[in-house]
């Protein structure tokens, strides 16, 4: 199975593929959607601000929607999660729009979330293998799916309870770091890597 | 709810971890990725690698070191020492670090905070502060008027040089300018082991709007809970005593979940 791991431009993606490929896929790091969506699966990484990664994405996203709705396997981590949505409160620019809503400031006396929290997750086969979930952030944002049964997992901060994860068809978006989240977070990955080729 | 964090730090300088007070007599304590692989089985929330490197070579190798523990490290990697400008940072975080820390830089050039976070987000800069207490409150804001500060000043190039610029003014500063974190280090207590500076600690916790990591005088358990409940610190920067093998991050978390401190569980 080859995954494309896609690369806006800014920051980490390095612990991300490697943790991929230890599970055995090949991960092709790119930034041409074509390419992108003519592999096996996706992964949108969580670096960067919203507005820089919108510019990213292709400027008709038509393609882009249609893959995900046909089903080829998404995994959106952080921001990445972040994009699959409408718009953010962040920054300008249009997210995927996959999943409809939008992304809203986390408000706290102490922003960015950075650190592990508790994550309550529902019976998603992503979650399989991890109860008692403490997983970690570091996000100024979070998303507010419109559909509150696309959410299949939420964490709390500061009195506010919001989305760990969301899913849509074969598209996940965890808001958390499973690439940072030690060996809880490799098997949710370990998961979504079995489900993806499940879907294939 | 949010943990406090055990965060570890690893002295690196060409390629190993070092050891040695105040920078001076440097003996070599083994190979960074074993290191920190082994500190996160044992339950550590994060790495900080801080490259004591001189030379330019060794901060080339330093991205090698980086590199190659990204590539079996699954939590956390900060690493520090090695920014000097922004175009440093892109380097470090393609080679698999979550975050930079700066200090040094960031004092003679402040933009370095805001360029980085801009380009890269504000969750992945954290602004390393080296505290001195001053003898008396008088301090200036570091372009020449004095004011009435906190008593804590800031210092440069490994806690040698003054800057005359006040510890939680420049904390709110550094924030301003995008900072995700601030990583706060007691000059005075750092290598004592007689416990953090809860005063310091607190005074620019309860500042800035972000997590502050109390780092210098862990010695005991008691000190990591009294830097989360006294000082209202987000996480606690722990390495002599590890390293020395003085005590584990499994014995710390679990002293400190006895005091109901909510710490990650560990394995």
């Amino acid at each position: 199975m080859k995954i494309a791991l896609f690369d806006y431009g800014a920051g980490n993606l390095h612990s991300l593929g490697k943790a991929v490929e230890a599970l055995g896929p090949e991960v092709v790091v790119t930034s041409d959607w074509p390419a992108a969506l003519a592999l096996d699966a996706l992964l949108l990484p969580g670096v960067g601000a919203f507005g820089h990664a919108a510019a990213a994405l292709p400027d008709d996203l038509a393609p882009l929607r249609s893959a995900l709705e046909a089903g080829l396997p998404c995994l959106g981590i952080c921001l990445g999660m972040q994009l699959l949505f409408d718009a953010s409160d962040e920054s300008a620019g249009e997210g995927i729009g996959y999943i409809p809503g939008r992304v809203t400031r986390l408000k706290a006396s102490i922003v960015p979330q950075m650190g592990w929290n508790d994550v309550e997750t529902g019976p998603d086969p992503i979650f399989d293998g991890v109860a008692g979930l403490v997983a970690y952030y570091a996000n100024s944002f979070v998303c507010a799916p419109g559909d509150p049964d696309r959410v299949i997992a939420t964490s709390e901060y500061a009195g506010v309870r919001f989305a760990a994860s969301a899913r849509r068809a074969n598209t996940w978006g965890l808001q958390f770091h499973p690439e940072k989240s030690s060996t809880q977070g490799r098997r949710i990955l370990e998961n979504w890597v079995a489900l993806a080729r499940g879907a294939q | 709810m949010l943990r406090p964090r055990i965060i570890v730090c690893l002295d690196v300088k060409d390629g190993r971890v070092v050891k040695g007070a105040q920078f001076q007599n440097l003996r070599d304590v083994g190979d960074p990725v074993e290191l920190a692989t082994r500190y996160e089985a044992e339950g550590a929330d994060e790495i900080v690698f801080l490259d004591v490197s001189a030379s330019r070579e060794g901060r080339g190798t330093l991205l090698d070191t980086v590199r190659s523990t990204a590539e079996r490290l699954f939590i956390p990697l900060t690493v520090g020492g090695g920014v000097r400008t922004v175009e440093d940072v892109g380097p470090l975080l393609r080679a698999g670090a979550d975050k930079i820390s700066a200090n040094t830089a960031a004092v003679l050039n402040p933009d370095l905070i805001s360029d980085a976070a801009e380009r890269f987000g504000s969750q992945c800069v954290v602004a390393s502060i080296d505290a001195l207490r001053l003898p008396d409150r008088q301090v200036g804001d570091g372009r020449g008027a004095a004011q009435e500060g906190s008593g804590w000043s800031c210092y440069t190039h490994g806690g040698s040089q003054p800057t005359g610029l006040d510890a939680v003014a420049w904390a709110s500063e550094c924030r301003q300018r995008g900072a995700g974190e601030i990583l706060l280090t007691s000059i005075d207590r750092d290598g004592a082991r007689t416990g953090y500076a809860i005063d310091l600690t607190r005074a620019v916790a309860d500042a800035v709007p972000i997590p502050v990591i109390a780092s210098g005088g862990a010695g005991r358990p008691e000190h990591l809970r009294d830097a989360f409940t006294e000082g209202h610190a987000s996480a606690a920067l722990v390495a002599g005593i590890l390293h020395d093998g003085v005590t584990t991050v499994g014995a710390l978390k679990s002293a400190l979940a006895g005091w109901n401190v909510n710490v990650r569980p560990t394995g």
